[in-house]
């Protein structure tokens, strides 16, 4: 049973982990959504928030090409990180894949896409939330 | 609206640096010590009329480490706090410092940092933290981000941003406490090692090590302790600010957008200055984009046009905004626990006319600004 990076910004919809949701979380008196998990609306402090599914589509707002990795890395390197911005407003930042660097544009569309990822050493498999061009 | 009311006037009268660099045969606590001294000898105090002490550091080197370093010149008995902001910890050890004397709870206070910054890319999350598999975490990359959004909206060319870098070499070549002195070419900046694109490493601030402390004192007790009013340099305003909602509901858990303008707005209006009155600034310059961004959010330069100061040479020694007058961080270095009152210590040096081949002609009003992960931004402005 795969088992997803964080519960709380990915939710997976089948056994095998290659369908899923982001989460993120409605503010009932003002109305912005935020990524992830949330207690309180990051705007306006009420506790009155609503957990809600995000978009699987988002645009590129920015992207760089990450040539010296952080401590820990799994991946490829060199790997894009990709700032995506959802279409209810929050950003996520997240490696955006199959997409040849001459490619990468800003506000190109791209689409959810879910990837199993091995640790970079002593730990399990997770999946991760990525992004791919539409 | 002001976050207090100050109720009295605070100077900075006396200012001690460590150089920036690698000094591996020195612990944390010795750093310290060395920053600390001259500060107390440049104000002419002793150890024991301190009586509150706040060092700002980061990274884990044992706990109490400032009372660790500070039991070196005799156990006093006074509180020592530890503060970390991440990479404005000094200088929120100075803004607490100073509004514990502002509000007339203390006369004198010693606010210092260190820093031993280990090497490779900076990460804010801890390291079991999910971030390590979704690769978001990376400090540089995130100022890579804004530099890549930044020229598409602006047309900024990349040699705006190398020319910061180049000018930040050239301050520093003038200042022996500087961790890169090292000047080099436009080119030479665009063709080193790729960090993150486009951010190559002559754009990026080295991990370093040092420290950096400075004394207060209200204005109304100079006298008491004997202290060279001549010398002393008023702290018009001391703003600090953390992150405020900017409509997006960020992934907030590494990515922080660095937002200034509050603290900036604060600041002004606290010393009832603008950014016309500003002869020299000093920003966090952690990558050459937050040098210009920075500039903009300090209203110095409209949004947008930082880019175009830059290569016109306003932000040099003998432009009309020099900014990072010392190199910033991208020359000087960064260790995080000092920087801030690094800051405070080339502002004070330049208002005091003693800054050599660095002055800044007619330098009456000096502004600060560091920021740190968790957009928290702190604003101080001195005045002589």
């Amino acid at each position: 049973m795969a088992v997803s990076v964080d519960t709380r910004r990915l939710k997976l919809t089948n056994e095998e982990g290659t369908e899923g949701v982001l989460l993120g979380f409605c503010c009932q008196e003002c109305g912005i959504h935020v990524f992830g998990p949330a207690t309180f609306c990051q705007g306006c402090s009420s506790s009155n928030l609503a957990q809600v599914e995000l978009g699987k589509q988002g645009i590129l707002y920015s992207f760089t090409i990450v040539r010296i990795p952080p401590q820990g890395w799994p991946g490829d390197v060199p790997y894009v990180l990709g700032q995506i911005e959802l279409p209810e407003g929050p950003q996520v930042l997240a490696e955006v894949v199959d997409c040849p660097h001459e490619n990468l544009k800003i506000g190109m569309a791209v689409e959810l896409t879910l990837r199993l990822v091995e640790a970079a050493e002593g730990g399990s498999e997770r999946v991760v939330y990525k992004w791919r061009p539409v | 609206m002001t976050q207090f009311n100050p109720g009295r006037e605070v100077v900075v009268a006396g200012v001690g640096l460590h150089p920036f660099g690698r000094f591996p045969e020195k612990d944390l606590a010795t750093l310290a010590m060395e920053a600390v001294l001259p500060a107390l000898q440049d104000a002419g105090v002793g150890w024991k009329d301190i009586p509150v002490a706040y060092f700002g550091h980061v990274y884990y080197h044992g706990m109490s480490v400032g009372e660790t370093a500070l039991a070196n010149l005799g156990l006093t008995g006074i509180p020592i706090i530890n503060v970390e902001n991440a990479c404005s910890s000094g200088s929120t050890a100075f803004w607490q410092a100073y509004w514990g004397i502002a509000t007339g709870i203390y006369d004198m206070a010693l606010a210092f940092g260190a820093e031993k910054v280990p090497r490779g890319p900076v990460t804010v999350t801890p390291e079991e933290s999910p971030e390590r598999y979704i690769g978001g975490d990376h400090m540089m990359a995130g100022y890579a981000l804004r530099m890549r959004r930044y020229m598409e909206e602006t047309g900024a060319p990349a040699t705006a941003f190398a020319q910061a870098a180049v000018k930040a070499r050239q301050n520093a070549s003038l200042n022996p406490y500087a961790h890169r002195k090292q000047e080099y070419s436009l080119e030479e900046v665009l063709q080193s090692r790729l960090i993150a694109d486009p951010l190559t490493l002559y754009q990026c601030c080295p991990t370093s090590e040092g420290a950096a402390a400075a004394v207060l004192c209200a204005a109304d007790s100079l006298d008491r302790y004997g202290i060279n009013k001549e010398r002393t340099v008023r702290i018009a305003a001391a703003v600090l600010t953390s992150g405020s909602y900017n409509g997006k509901g960020s992934d907030h858990s590494a990515f922080s957008p660095y937002r200034t303008e509050p603290g900036a707005v604060k600041a002004y209006e606290m010393s009832g200055l603008g950014p016309e009155d500003v002869d020299l600034v000093q920003v966090h310059d952690a990558a050459t984009i937050g040098e210009l961004q920075q500039l903009e959010a300090l209203g110095l330069v409209p949004p947008g046009e930082a880019w175009k100061a830059t290569a016109e040479g306003r932000t040099a020694l003998t432009g009309d905004i020099p900014t990072n007058t010392d190199g910033g961080l991208l020359a000087m270095g960064h260790p995080f626990g000092a920087t801030g009152i690094r800051m405070i210590h080339e502002t004070v040096t330049q208002l005091r006319h003693e800054a050599g081949p660095r002055q800044v002609k007619n330098a009456k009003v000096g502004l600060a600004q560091c920021s740190g992960a968790g957009d928290v931004t702190t604003v101080h402005i001195l005045t002589k």
